[in-house]
């Protein structure tokens, strides 16, 4: 039978932890439209006042999807495909602030050549380092 | 075709995939992105994804090459590929093989896959080690440190 005796949060089995694929997907769909406009503003129209306001503007994509929508619970990309990110201790979001601190840890998945980003293909929770540090996971949202 | 796939996203969401199929998608996404590399590169001036060990003390990590094999690959550059990097090859060929797998399960003909056995995942691991620290002397010696 498929994940049997697997560790589980809050009673879920471990195949219930959203593949890594999956994450994959939402990362892009939130990230490639804006990383598409924000090369086209800076690399074609090249107008300088423009560079700026689209840094600007950029950051405060960041800000709102990744850490107020992300501490939320769900980030646009993770509610397209159907995933929450989660307290892997209270089940609940884990606030703006915390979902600023995880990605800050993302640090540490991109200093060791972004293999702690693959750690969801092989982990028993399917969490990258940033998710064991923040103790985050990353599910399938509920119908 | 579009509606079948809105139709049944949830059903492809909840559906578990093994790992190589994992990989397989992944690559197929990489394969996409290598065939218009160049094109974008040529515009913003990139090298690609940097190498944190390698910007950081000029010693290259096992991963190294791949987004050069990787764009070589898309485009028939088969001996250029090799020779950037060979675990290229051996992800190519994984997903190649395993496309089939995925295909069945996206059209539901394929069963659940089945978490691999302890001694088997050992077995799996033992074999990844050495295929990336042959990976790392083969980017090590590209790079004169060998």
């Amino acid at each position: 039978m498929a994940y049997q005796g697997t560790p589980s949060y809050s009673g879920v089995p471990a195949s219930q932890y959203s593949d890594w694929i999956h994450r994959v997907g939402a990362y892009l769909i939130e990230t490639l439209p804006a990383l598409i406009v924000f090369y086209i503003f800076v690399f074609a129209v090249r107008v300088a006042i423009l560079d700026i306001i689209v840094y600007l503007a950029f950051l405060g994509y960041v800000i709102y999807n990744r850490w107020i929508l992300g501490g939320q619970g769900q980030s646009i990309g993770k509610k397209v495909l159907g995933m929450m990110l989660l307290s892997e201790e209270t089940g609940q979001p884990i606030g703006t602030l915390n979902a600023f601190l995880r990605d800050i840890c993302h640090i540490v998945d991109s200093i060791i050549c972004y293999v702690g980003y693959l750690f969801p293909l092989w982990d028993a929770k399917r969490q990258t380092l940033a998710d064991k540090i923040m103790k985050t996971v990353v599910v399938p949202a509920q119908q | 075709m579009l509606m079948f796939l809105l139709v049944r996203r949830t059903v492809i969401i909840r559906r578990m995939y093994s790992v190589p199929e994992n990989i397989t998608m992944f690559s197929a996404g990489a394969a996409a992105v290598g065939a218009v590399y160049p094109m974008i590169m040529a515009h913003t001036g990139g090298h690609g994804l940097p190498c944190p060990l390698r910007s950081l003390t000029g010693v290259p990590c096992p991963f190294c090459g791949l987004t050069t094999a990787t764009v070589a690959l898309t485009h028939g550059e088969w001996g250029t590929a090799a020779k950037t990097s060979p675990l290229a090859y051996l992800v190519a060929i994984l997903a190649v093989a395993t496309a089939p797998v995925l295909v069945a399960r996206l059209f539901g003909l394929a069963p659940l896959p089945r978490r691999a056995s302890d001694p088997t995942r050992r077995r799996i691991s033992r074999v990844m080690i050495v295929i990336v620290a042959l990976s790392w002397l083969f980017q090590l010696r590209r790079y004169g440190f060998v």
